[in-house]
Order: C-alpha cells, then structure tokens, then sequence
C-alpha cells in the first residue's frame, strides 16, 4: 500500500498533468478532465484515511475501566473552593422553586420550534407587523429558535385542559432560553432566559393576576412591595399590561423607583380555542419575564454578556 | 412618536393636575412614556424684536440693525431711541420687520438641553461693531434647518418685546412615546386620538369635529376635472383624490404655528403644501401625498387620467422623490397613472409627479393600504418615514375622505378645491359588540354598574346601549381594534386603570416539583462542590466549529439570517462549545479546570416531536481541561463515576465507534456509557488533531451524559442501603500480578465476588508496570469485617489466600 507521502506527491503531480488538457484535441478534454478529476477524489479519500490512520498509529489504547493510568497518580477532584454554578441557573433554580410553592406546575421550554407555537397559535395574524417586534431567527426548514417562553403556551394548556374538567386551575409556569436577532451589547443579547406563567380556571380575574405577581416578587425580594400597571400590547393577551415593582430595599429602593418586570394579561380567547379550551366557560392569565434582568438588577451587573462568556475571571465570583 | 404637551392639552377641558401626575396617568393607562423632554424653558430670554434700522456694511456679508426689543434685555447698551445693536448676516433681513432675537445671557435653544449649550453674549465684529445677542435662524432656535437666513415673524402675532414662547405655546413639555405599546391602536397615532384617549382616562367626554365624523363635502365637484381610480381592494381598501387648483396667491414667508408644531414632532417645515399635508397627519393619523395633477396626466400619457393602485411587478423600477431609484417586488404597492408607476404606496412619492414652484394643480392623496404589504415594502426598501409608521398601524378606511377635506380647508388660501373622488360608496356598517356587565366584572375582578360602564365608554366617543345587564357597545370608524368582549372589557379597566383594580390571591394548589430540573440542580450540586465551573454558551455555533470536531454541518439546523457566521449553526452536543471556550480560560491564567454545561442540543438525526417540531435533548457536556500534555481520562472518569453513584444510576463503560455527534472522542481511549441496554453518553479523551485545532493539549477528556435517559435511570435507583459491622474490620494492602492486557474491571470484580459475604472498602492504590514488562501489578487497600462475629486470624488469612490467588 502506498505511504501517505507517496499519495501526497501523486496528487500533486496530478495537478501538473491536468495542465496538459490544453494540448489535447478539444473533443478529448472532456473526457480527460473526468478521468483526471476521478482520480483526484479518490486520492484525496485515500489521504483522509491515511492520516487518520497515521494518527490512531500514534494513539496508544487505554483501559477504560482502569482507576488510573499504568504508573500514574490517582485523580483527584478539584478543591471544591474552585467550583462555581451559573448565576443564571440559580436563579432560575430560586425563581422556580417561589412557583412551585405557589402551587405551579414547572415545564421547560423548548429551544428549537415552529411559526405555530410561537405566532400562530398565540393569535398573531399571519404576516403581521407585530411578529416583527420579536426579531427571530430562522432556520432553512421555517423553524424558530423561540423569542419568548409563551411559545409552550399553547402545549401547556393542551397538556393541562383535562384539568379544567376535574374542576382545578392550570397552573403552569414555563422557564427556559429564548433567542432574538440582535446585536449585542453591554445591555443586550441575543440569548437570555425568561420565565413565563400560564393561569387559567372558571373565574380567574385580572385582580387575581395582580396578586399572584405581587405574590411572587414578595416572596423573591423577601418584602412587601407596592405595584402598579401600564398598558401594553400582545396579541396573545386582551387585556394586555406592563407589570412593576416598588423597587425593593435589597436593590437600593428607598420607596421612589419602579423596576419594570413583566408584560402579562389575560388570555385572548383565540389563544385558548386554539388549545381546545372553550373560552366561554374558562378564562386565564399568563406573564412572562426576563431571568437576565433578575440577576444584573441582583448583582449590579453592568454588562450582559459576561453570562454566556463561559469566562472563569466572572464565574469564580459565583464559587459555591 | 413625539407629542406636544401643549399640543394635547388643547381642546382638553382644564386639568387640575400637575404635568408629572398627567403623565404618570397616561404611562398608566395609555401608552409607555419613554421619556419628557422638558422644555420650558428653552425659549428663555428670546424676544420677539422689530429691526428698526438696517444698514449694510459694504465688502461684507453683515448688517448692522438696531432692533426695539420692547426694553425686555438687560445689561445691553441702548441708543437714544433705546434700541440695541445687533449684527446680522441673513440675506433677508430688513427694515421693519419682526425678527426672532435671542437677547444676550440667553442659551441658544438649538443647544438647549444638549450636552454643550452655548450661551449667548455680546460679540465685537469686524474689530469695531458691538453686537448684542443675535437674531435667529430657524434652525437655531429648533424649528427646522433653514439656516438661508433669519426667521422672520407676522406683525398680528409679533411685538416688541414679546416672549418668542408666548407666540406660538412654545413653553412646551414633549412626551416621547413606545410606538411599540400602541401597535393595535392607530387611531392613537394623531393627536385627535390620543388627546380623546387622554379625555377618557381623566374622567372628560370628548367630542370629535362634526368634519371629521360626517365627512361632509362642502364645495361642488368641477365636472371638467376628470380622474378615474382604481383600486384592488385587498391592497388599498380605499383611495381618496381631492384635486386642488392654485390661487396663485403667495406664499408667506413668516413662520407659522403649524411649523412650530412640526418642528415639536421632529420633523422639518418645507413648504405649505407639505406641511399642511404633514400637520393633517400629525393631527388625525391620516399620511396625505400631493401628486402634480398636470404632470401626473402627463406621465400616463392620455387625456383621461386613472389612478390605477396594483400590486408591483417584479422588476419594475420607481424613481422616487428622494432621487433614489428602487427596483420594486410584487410585494409592493404602487400607485401609477395609467399603470405607470408614480409612487411607492405609504412609502413615498416619485419623483415624476413631485410638486414644484411650477405646479398649478394637485391631487391631494388619502388612502389605506394593506399594513402587510406595507411592512414589507418598509422593510424590503428600508424606509422608516412617519408616514408609513401610520400606515403599518393600519389606518382607519373611514377618515380618508374627512382628513383629505380638512387638508383642502387649510390650505385654501392657496389651493382652491376642484373636484373630490372616492372609491368609497358606501359607508360600511359599523363595529357592534355586546358584553355583559358579569363579563366585565367577573374578567377583571371589579365592581363597575352599568352606567359607569356607559360613561367611560362614551367618553371616548363608543355609543352604548345598556339593557339590564347587557350592554351593547357599537365602536367608532377609528376603534379597527375592536371586535370581541374582551376588547371592550380591556377599554373598561385601561381608561379606569387597572391600578384600581384589587388584588385577590386565588387558593394555591399543590405542584410536583419538575424531576429534570430537580435532578439539574442535584449535578450542579454534585460537580461544583467538587470543584467544576459550570458556563452557558451559545447554542449557535459556527459551521468551522462543528468541522474542527468532525461534525457534519448538515446534521445540524442552519439559522438563515445569522448575526454573523460564528452563530450560524444549532449545535448537535455541547462538548464543542467547552472545548471552544477552554482555551481563552488557559490564557487567562487557570491551567486546571472542569468545566460543564446542562441544556437542550437539536441535532438533526434526532427527529421529530409529536407535534412536528425538532426533538431536543437535554444534556450534560463536562470537560476536564489541563495545560499539560497528560492523560485527563481519568479525571473525567472520577467525576462520572462519583456522579453517577450518588444519584444512584448504575452503569458500565464499553467501547464504542464514533458516530455522527460523538466524533471528537478518541476512540482508543475513549468509551460508551451504558445503562440497562442504553447507551446514555460517552467518555473519553479528545482526539489529538480535535485538542490542537482548539490549542488545548493533547488528553483533555470530556464526558456528555443523556439527561433524560439519567433521569429515567435516577428516578427508578433503590435507595442506596448502609450496612455497618458491628465488628471490628481488618486492614489490609493487597498487589496482584497481572498480565498487561488484563481489564481492571475483571479484576474488580473477581474482589468483589470474593468478598461478597463481607463488608468491605476496596481502594485501588496504584497501577504498576515495568518498563519493557508484559505483566503489571494492581495495587489495593482493603478493610473488611464480617457483618456477624469478629474474624480470627485464620479466617482472615484465608480471605488474603484467596484475593491473592486471584
């Protein structure tokens, strides 16, 4: 069998024989070029596999089930002052945990989905300047890497309809990463994490929605707190607010600011015939919030882009 | 969107409030207020003056003026008449006139609120000529970019000394609006609409012009003036053409009130006929164009004009008003005369049609076209005018005609009207909407009687018919965003504010916490305490990315409109992306690390979902990363072995060939990690050439782990059981002699098994081999005790007797 040098120096001097289809007669070039351009793929297929091979000839096996390597040291794990785990994940560990103390189902959401789930089924006309707000990405097939979590609002009333007939409240809430097609700076990245949550019963009201809010970032700021609304627009909600907080003590507060927190409202009808719930009979509430923002509020953290960076100088501050 | 607060407050009845409480309601109850721009006092220290004496300086662009600014300035000399000196250079500055003075002390309103606001002063010129404050340009004192000479003012509104603010309410608060946060609410976007939202919301009934409700014609069509129109409906549901004659009458060159209100807009006075177009559109949300009637005749080359309104044809070109010509998609509207285009629908005219010094007849344009189409064309032609942030709102059909009419009116003193057409016939039947006051109530979570209902309804120009508990609420032409209950329920609680509204907490129920996110925070717990870093990174990753590790690119879903070519792929696994983040941590100084990430991957190969979307996995990616060339394997080995044994999933390793997502693993030195039958991830070392084209050392070792197999597996784990001797136990070392080739798992157990009846430790020392030898030797150390009575000696050199024959 030929070295992977002899192959090397074929190819090459293959490319010096091409060369000589410009003295042949026209109707030969065709066929030369063929036979040349045969031969050059199956050369270079036999130089793939012979590095391949010269490099497994180099790699000695190893017992996989061994402890440790012949004639080395035992390993030993890390000092555990090293290890760090990702704000973000914490976060979204404690944001959870407040839900399901408050009753609430947790589902992740999904990272890859489709036109459905993400506008259609939330009552966004097809092709309707409001899907443009949400800036997303597409892949070649339409899918979308989702811009917001109220893209499994639709699976989470699907899953959870059969509850409504027994008489209890939906209760769901959906944390998970979202995309968005923009650049990125100190404030803003294309991939952050938010947390949504989905309400629905006979009688649910808009009065209960602001309650279970306050309720929730009562028990994340560990303190009373004064809210209050603006009016917002989704098409998936009818009506449709902005939701803020007094800014809380642990953040600074002294009773003046207001952080805003969420967008939320009420179900609009269409979303929830779309999963088969009569909107005669239930109604429901849902929200949605950023877990990014939870944490550069929490750490004063003044640029984003730390939390994706992997970068071990930012995760040690974390260490556990 | 920038609005007036003067502006707004006109035709309002009066406020009580303060401006911060007015505009905490409107953020309340409205729309997001970005920000006030408060410029009250921009305009401090400019006076209305008249130029009493003008005389050029020869050789020089400058006049010296003496102006009577009323004895208004202070620290300024005077002469006998008391009047100051000023230099100007405008060409058009005259004797008698009343100019715009911005007196000394003063700052120059352009600057004002700027980052270097320039302080006016007095200025020797020409070495010799004191000059006091100066005499402004529109585009000095904010209100355009004329800057060919001074603004000048008309003598009903002007007088000596007046304040410059006083003339045209220019002490003045500017709200900047979140268009966003009114996307449903076009009406909104003319301050008619908004300033009626903002009477509903304070409590005030607010009533519309007659004009603008009935839509009345009040002048007879000249039958000489023809123009056909046609339109495709889907495209343009309906198209006004006032066509308009010149009077001949001059334009004036003082500045007016509706300049000034432009100018607060943001954007730029022109001419009259623009501007009034403009000013309908900041008024009432309708975007007016003006075609040249006599051109537009011309260009469709007949003697019988048609507006024709038609999808684009691919190809087709359009020179527009801006000079700029764009080739057009079918995407696009466009309105031709005789179907030869002479605008971009909503986007903006062509430049065959403009009107000019020239023009004698105009056709006034009002219409609505598809919001749909029209984003496309914003987008595909990326044109971001005022006009067509209306259009994309979807203007109300019914105000063209009305809208078109008020634009006649204002600009009859120089345009006389000819003749009016629209495609409309009839006036289409209006919104009715019924809902009941339990709906509202039991929606919201408040207490609302039906009259209140009627009257916050009302206020805002809704007709209301209450029967009972019923309520019948028909919608003005505007209101396009009303069509079921809830839309009115949310008119009801935004314009009350939902603030106002109690919060009740429902009854809680119980949740399950979620297993896979249970068992998530258990793995961070584990590794972490031992040590390892866990990141997040992207989950687009680079074509190159996935080559280096022999990914193939086309198992991975492609995003076709990237941010830039490193986000281009979804990536198959996670342990590309640490290895691609391992290096820049090596250089920031960490020579020994573990780092992990938990989250979704989407290679192709895995599917499809129930419900037709790309299947997902979650995972864990964990690599072990050294600045040493060593083997890391066994590293890696310890963390998933301890990992494994405390959630409880037991699990053996085997060899294994490289498949689609797995190909960086060195399969030599690398293998699968099995469970039941179930290959639940892989272990092992980093290929050599993977290592380097990260410029890692050879032996770095990763490990990916199948989270949702491990949780199937965690979740079915028997509780670990704990047996203690009650006996004392034996401590012993324990080296056997085997052949080179021999697995330690088979040596493992073989102990094991021997010491099965015992309770015992087994810990592996070390592994020895010789240089050049064909046999090793395995190190132990060893305790044991029998779970029932205390071994003799005997009993214990037995068990050794045997563990050594091994």
């Amino acid at each position: 069998m030929a070295t992977l040098q002899e192959l090397k120096n074929e190819l090459k001097a293959l490319g010096a024989e091409y060369a000589k289809i410009k003295d042949l007669p026209a109707d030969q070039r065709a066929d030369f070029g063929k036979k040349i351009n045969e031969r050059k793929n199956q050369l270079n297929a036999e130089i793939a596999a012979a590095e391949a091979a010269a490099e497994q000839e180099d790699v000695a096996p190893l017992d996989i089930s061994a402890p440790c390597d012949i004639n080395g040291q035992m390993p030993e794990f890390l000092t555990a002052d090293q290890g760090s785990q990702h704000p973000l994940m914490t976060e979204l560990d404690r944001v959870i945990s407040i839900y399901q103390s408050m009753g609430f189902d947790v589902v992740e959401s999904v990272q890859l989905d489709d036109e459905y789930h993400m506008f259609d089924s939330l009552n966004f006309a097809k092709g309707h300047p409001a899907r443009d707000g949400y800036d997303t990405f597409r892949t070649e097939e339409g899918f979308i890497p989702p811009a917001h979590t109220s893209t499994m609002q639709n699976r989470v009333l699907k899953a959870n309809a059969h509850k409504l007939k027994e008489g209890k409240a939906i209760a769901v809430a959906v944390p998970g990463r979202v995309y968005r097609n923009e650049d990125i700076d100190a404030t803003h990245e294309h991939t952050f994490y938010q947390c949504e949550g989905v309400y629905v019963s006979e009688d649910c009201t808009l009065g209960n929605m602001l309650a279970i809010l306050r309720e929730f970032f009562e028990k994340y700021y560990g303190q009373k707190l004064n809210i209050k609304t603006q009016p917002g627009y989704f098409p998936f909600t009818e009506p449709s607010l902005e939701f803020l907080i007094e800014k809380p003590a642990s953040l600074g507060g002294k009773g003046d600011g207001w952080l805003e927190m969420l967008g939320c409202g009420m179900i609009h009808p269409n979303v929830l015939k779309a999963a088969g719930i009569d909107p005669t009979k239930y109604q429901g509430f849902a929200w949605g919030g950023g877990i990014d923002r939870l944490i550069m509020l929490r750490y004063q953290l003044n640029d984003i882009r730390y939390l994706e960076s992997a970068k071990l100088d930012f995760l040690k501050e974390f260490a556990c | 969107m920038l609005v007036s607060l003067n502006w707004l407050k006109q035709g309002l009845d009066k406020i009580t409030i303060s401006d911060d409480e007015l505009v905490k309601l409107i953020g309340a109850r409205l729309v997001e207020v970005e920000g006030v721009i408060d410029n009250t006092h921009k305009y401090d220290k400019v006076y209305a003056v008249q130029v009493k004496y003008c005389e050029k300086i020869p050789d020089t662009h400058l006049s010296l003026c003496k102006i009577d600014d009323g004895g208004k300035a202070e620290d300024v000399e005077r002469d006998s008449d008391g009047y100051v000196q000023v230099m100007c250079g405008a060409p058009n500055v005259h004797e008698g006139m009343f100019a715009a003075w911005v007196a000394p002390g003063a700052i120059v309103p352009a600057t004002f609120g700027t980052d270097e606001p320039f302080k006016i002063g007095m200025r020797k010129m020409l070495g010799k000529y004191d000059s006091y404050g100066m005499m402004a340009g529109a585009d000095e004192v904010d209100l355009g970019d004329d800057h060919t000479g001074i603004i000048e003012l008309d003598s009903s509104v002007a007088e000596p000394g007046k304040p410059f603010a006083d003339i045209f309410n220019l002490s003045d608060k500017i709200l900047d609006i979140e268009n966003k946060s009114l996307t449903h609410r076009p009406d909104t976007f003319g301050i008619l609409g908004f300033r009626r939202e903002v009477a509903g919301i304070l409590g005030q009934k607010f009533t519309s012009p007659d004009w603008y409700l009935d839509g009345k014609q009040d002048f007879e069509n000249d039958k000489s003036v023809k123009l056909d129109i046609e339109i495709d409906e889907k495209l343009c549901p309906r198209y006004t053409a006032l066509v308009l004659e010149s009077t001949g009458a001059e334009y004036p060159k003082t500045i007016s009130t509706g300049a000034t209100l432009l100018a607060r807009a943001g954007m730029r006075p022109i001419d009259p006929v623009v501007d009034a177009t403009n000013l309908c559109m900041l008024t009432y949300g309708q975007p007016l164009h003006a075609f040249d009637y006599d051109k537009f005749v011309a260009v469709g080359g007949t003697d019988s004009p048609k507006i024709i309104v038609r999808a684009a044809k691919k190809g087709e070109k359009l020179e527009l008003l801006d000079g700029t010509t764009v080739e057009l998609t079918p995407d696009d509207i466009v309105i031709t005369s005789n179907n030869v285009p002479v605008a971009l629908a909503g986007a903006m005219g062509g430049k065959s049609t403009a009107i000019d010094e020239n023009t004698k007849r105009i056709i006034l344009e009002s219409a609505t076209f598809s919001l749909y189409n029209l984003r496309k064309t914003q987008m595909a032609h990326g044109i971001f005018s005022e006009a067509i942030t209306r259009f994309t709102k979807g203007q109300p059909a019914g105000q063209t005609l009305p809208v078109a009419l008020r634009c006649a009116r204002d600009l009859q003193a120089y345009f006389k009207p000819l003749a009016a057409f629209d495609t409309q016939k009839e006036t289409p039947e209006p919104i009715v909407v019924d809902v009941t006051l339990a709906q509202i109530n039991g929606l919201l979570g408040s207490d609302f009687s039906g009259k209140d209902v009627k009257t916050i309804l009302e206020n805002v120009e809704f007709a209301v018919e209450l029967d009972g508990d019923n309520i019948s609420v028909t919608a003005p032409f505007w209101r396009t965003d009303i069509h079921i209950a809830e839309d009115i329920i949310e008119e009801v609680g935004r314009l009350t504010g939902f603030d106002n509204i109690k919060p009740v907490l429902p009854l809680h129920a119980t949740a399950d916490p979620n297993p896979l996110f249970a068992l998530k925070t258990q793995i961070r717990n584990i590794l972490s305490a031992r040590g390892a870093n866990e990141v997040l990174t992207y989950s687009f990753v680079h074509g190159d990315l996935m080559e280096k590790v022999g990914q193939k690119p086309d198992n991975a879903y492609k995003i076709v409109n990237s941010i830039s070519p490193d986000l281009q792929y979804i990536r198959q696994s996670i342990v590309p992306s640490l290895l691609d983040k391992s290096y820049g941590n090596l250089r920031a100084g960490y020579d020994r690390f573990a780092l992990y990430e938990m989250n979704q991957v989407y290679p192709k190969n895995l599917g499809f979902d129930d419900d037709k979307t790309p299947q997902g996995l979650p995972q864990l990616g964990f690599v072990f990363v050294s600045n040493k060339e060593q083997s890391n394997y066994y590293l890696a080995k310890k963390y998933l072995e301890n990992l494994l044994e405390v959630l409880g999933a037991k699990f053996e390793l085997a060899k294994f060939t490289n498949s689609a997502t797995n190909s960086y693993y060195e399969p030599k030195r690398s293998a699968a990690i099995i469970a039941g039958n179930m290959t639940i991830g892989y272990i092992g070392e980093i290929k050599g050439s993977v290592a380097k084209s990260f410029k890692l050392s050879r032996g770095i070792a990763a490990f990916e782990l199948d989270l949702t197999a491990l949780l199937a597996l965690a979740r079915g784990a028997a509780a670990k059981t704990f047996r203690l001797s009650n006996y004392p136990s034996v401590s012993r070392d324990l080296t056997l002699t085997v052949a080179g080739d021999t697995a330690y798992a088979a040596l493992d157990s073989k102990i094991r098994d021997a010491l099965k009846d015992y309770i015992y430790k087994l810990s592996p020392v070390s592994i020895y081999q010789a240089d050049g030898a064909d046999t090793k030797n395995i190190s132990f150390h060893l305790e044991f005790a029998h779970p029932d009575k205390t071994l003799t000696k005997n009993e214990i050199q037995d068990i050794m007797d045997k563990l050594e024959s091994i």
